[in-house]
This record gives structure tokens, sequence and C-alpha cells, in this order.
């Protein structure tokens, strides 16, 4: 009996310590300031034949307090970019795409997307009209 | 000349205008076509191959042709075909009114420098379009007389365009407002695929009515011969097979049959004009 008290004790104290680990984790997410990212181009403009966006993408971020975090752009594994103990941070990448591009900032070590932003694709409608076909024309 | 060919002609055009053209047999733009252009684009082709223009002037020769460019550029509401601006006032899938200003096509027979003759120069070419604007003159029985210059002139007027199925009419009421000759021109024309796959052969059929004012300008002689309106019906074959994104392999003939009041005028010796060309289409733009 004594023995069994003792087990329940130690995976009750078990559990109050995983509990409180959470709770501290919790509590330090919902104290952390938020991330300003900001991106440049907002939008790409698709125009007659063009099929896809190739630019320079600018991202700009910046915290209240230092963090170590990482930029990643959605489904372009290779590129990444992270900084150590920084309040602010300015990345450049040249990149293509014909879709929505979503970029991100995350926690270095916990994976945990801290910011998150897109540069919209618009593709602009193409305008076409008749064409006139004058059969007295030599041109045509 | 023949009143059955003059009223086929004429039935073939208003048969095709007088349809009652339900929108949905229209076959809307949805793509970049020859027949559809992408608004706010410039077109710019130019045609090099071989072909000729009869002409029907006496005295005067052939017009060859080497190259023949084409531009072409269209707004919302402004449009520009080679030699054609214009503008459009209302346009659907079936129906298209536009005003436009379009060239006397006849000065092409008197003056080589017409902006119509766009011949590169070529060492073959004979007569007298190469650098000399009089001609030999006619003489009609023992009075020879001197053909004056003919001025470019431009005609503008409304036009109507109509599309059913795969028929394409056009009507043209077009009045000259470079103060030659103050005539008027009415044309009308309908086109049809008969071939129409990767290559594509067209048919246009249709007719031009010159008024009196017109036809005495370029074929009319002082004192000796005054001309009435002409009727002039014509039919054109197009062909065209694209070879690659800009190259399109390219042919086309054209007959019209020219009125008795412009065949009977003495300084003109033929009751045709038939032109010709086949070349490759590069475009450019």
């Amino acid at each position: 009996m004594r023995a069994l008290n003792s087990k329940f004790s130690k995976a009750a104290l078990a559990c109050a310590l995983l509990l409180s680990i959470q709770t501290a984790g919790a509590a330090a997410d919902a104290a952390r300031p938020p991330i300003e990212l900001k991106l440049r181009p907002r939008v790409c403009t698709l125009s007659g034949d063009d099929e896809t966006c190739n630019t320079t993408v600018h991202a700009q971020w910046r915290s209240k307090r230092n963090e170590s975090l990482c930029l990643f752009i959605v489904d372009r594994p290779h590129i990444r970019h992270c900084w150590e103990n920084h309040a602010e941070g300015v990345y450049s990448v040249e990149v293509s795409f014909s879709d929505d591009l979503v970029v991100q900032l995350r926690d270095a070590e916990r994976d945990d997307v801290l910011a998150s932003q897109a540069i919209a694709v618009i593709r602009q409608a193409l305008l076409l009209r008749h064409k006139r076909r004058p059969p007295w024309n030599i041109f045509d | 000349m023949n009143l059955i060919v003059r009223t086929t002609f004429s039935l073939l055009t208003i048969a095709a205008a007088a349809g009652s053209l339900p929108a949905a047999a229209q076959s809307p733009c949805t793509a970049p076509s020859p027949d559809c252009a992408i608004v706010g684009d410039f077109d710019l082709s130019v045609s090099v191959g071989y072909g000729t223009r009869t002409n029907p002037v006496t005295g005067r020769e052939d017009i060859p042709l080497y190259v023949i460019p084409q531009v072409s550029y269209y707004g919302k509401r402004f449009f520009l075909e080679s030699l054609e601006p214009g503008v459009t006032l209302y346009e659907s899938d079936a129906n298209t009114f536009n005003l436009i200003a379009t060239p006397g096509y006849d000065r092409v027979f008197f003056s080589r420098h017409d902006l119509q003759n766009v011949i590169i120069s070529s060492s073959l070419a004979g007569g007298d379009f190469q650098g000399r604007e009089n001609p030999p003159t006619p003489s009609f029985g023992d009075q020879a007389f001197p053909v004056p210059r003919r001025h470019t002139t431009y005609l503008a007027g409304p036009e109507w365009l109509f599309r059913w199925r795969d028929f394409i009419g056009q009507v043209n009421a077009l009045y000259e407002v470079t103060g030659r000759h103050k005539g008027y021109e009415l044309r009308a024309g309908v086109s049809a695929p008969l071939i129409q796959t990767k290559q594509s052969l067209v048919v246009n059929a249709g007719w031009t009515w010159k008024s009196a004012e017109a036809v005495d300008y370029y074929y009319g002689v002082d004192t000796l011969y005054k001309p009435g309106g002409a009727f002039n019906p014509f039919i054109k074959l197009s062909y065209a097979v694209p070879l690659s994104e800009r190259w399109t392999l390219t042919a086309f003939v054209h007959y019209e049959y020219l009125d008795d009041s412009i065949y009977d005028s003495p300084i003109v010796s033929d009751h045709e004009v038939i032109t010709a060309f086949a070349g490759l289409k590069f475009k450019v733009l």
C-alpha cells in the first residue's frame, strides 16, 4: 500500500510538473510581443502572356524584443534566412512564382509561426476584340 | 456587266445581312487569334513573297508586289488596320458599329507612290511604275489626251460588321472627305471559312458601288467621257498556314470585275483586276 502511494505521488508530481511547464510556455507565448513583417511588393500583376512573376522579394521584420527566428517561403525549402537575438531584420531574395507567395517568420527552436504575409498574384484579364478583315484591303 | 453575276453578288451579301443574328450563335473572342486582337497590343507583320496586281488603265504596267507590311492596333475604342483608322461606337459578339476612314483604292492604278503600292524596287520590275508618273498618253480614235494626276483620297463613314456562325459580313457607307471629288462609295462583303483547321482557307465575296463623282475623278476624260456610277463585284480567296509562332505561309487571290461605266472609259482597257500574292508572313511585333 505504501509502495502504491509512492508510485501515485510520483506520477502526480510528474503531471503537475508537465502542466506547469506547459502553462509557463503558454504564458510566455501570450507575453510575446507581436512581430511586424512587411513585404515588398505587396502584389504581382500578370498581364498578357506573362505566366510567372520574376521579382526580388524584400522582407523586413521588427520586434519589441530580441528574437531568434528564421524566414521561410512556403513550398521553397531552399530559401531560409535566420537571425540570432535580433530585434529587426531585412532580407531580399529573387523569386519566380505563379501563385500567391507566402513568407513566414518561425521561432528558430520551436518552429512556431511567429508572423506570416503573402504576395498576391493578380492575373489581369485579357481584353480581346474582334478584328476587322476588310476584303478590299490588299494588306490583309 | 452580266445581270446574273451582279444579282448573285447582291443576294449573297443581303442574305447574310438579313439574318436574325441571334447572339447565342456568335463565337465570342476568348483567345487571341487571327480574328481576335488583344486590346492594347500593337501588331506589325511583314509578308515577303511575290505577287502582282493587274492594271486596267491603258498604257500602265501591272503592279508587282514583293513586300506587304501589315500594321494593326486595337484599343478599347480606337483601332488602326493598316491604312484604315477608326473608332468603335458599339461592339457585341454579333454586331460592331464603327466610324472608319479608308483610302480610295483606285489611285493605285495611277501612281507608283500611292501608299497602297508598297513595293520593294526590283530590277525585274519594268513599266511605268519605275519612276515615271506620266505614262504614254492613251488615244481614243485619232485623238490623244493626257491622263492628269490623281491625288490620294480618303473616304470616311459608318461601318457595320456582323457575325453569324462562321460568316462575317461588313457594310461601309463612305463619303470622300479629302475634297477631291466628294463622291460616295458603298462597300459590302461577306466571308466564310472553307477550311479551318491548322490551315485556313477563307472565301470573301462582295461588291463596291462608286458614285458618278468618284468614277469620274479616276476614269472620266474631260469633254470626252463622263461616266455614271459603278458597281464592281469581287471575290477573294485567302489561304494561311502557320509554320511557327512567327512565320506563316500565306497566299491570296482577289478578282474584281469592273463595271461598264469604268470599262467604257477611253483610259481603261480591261474589264477586271486580279491581285494575287504568295509568300511568308513574319510577325515582327
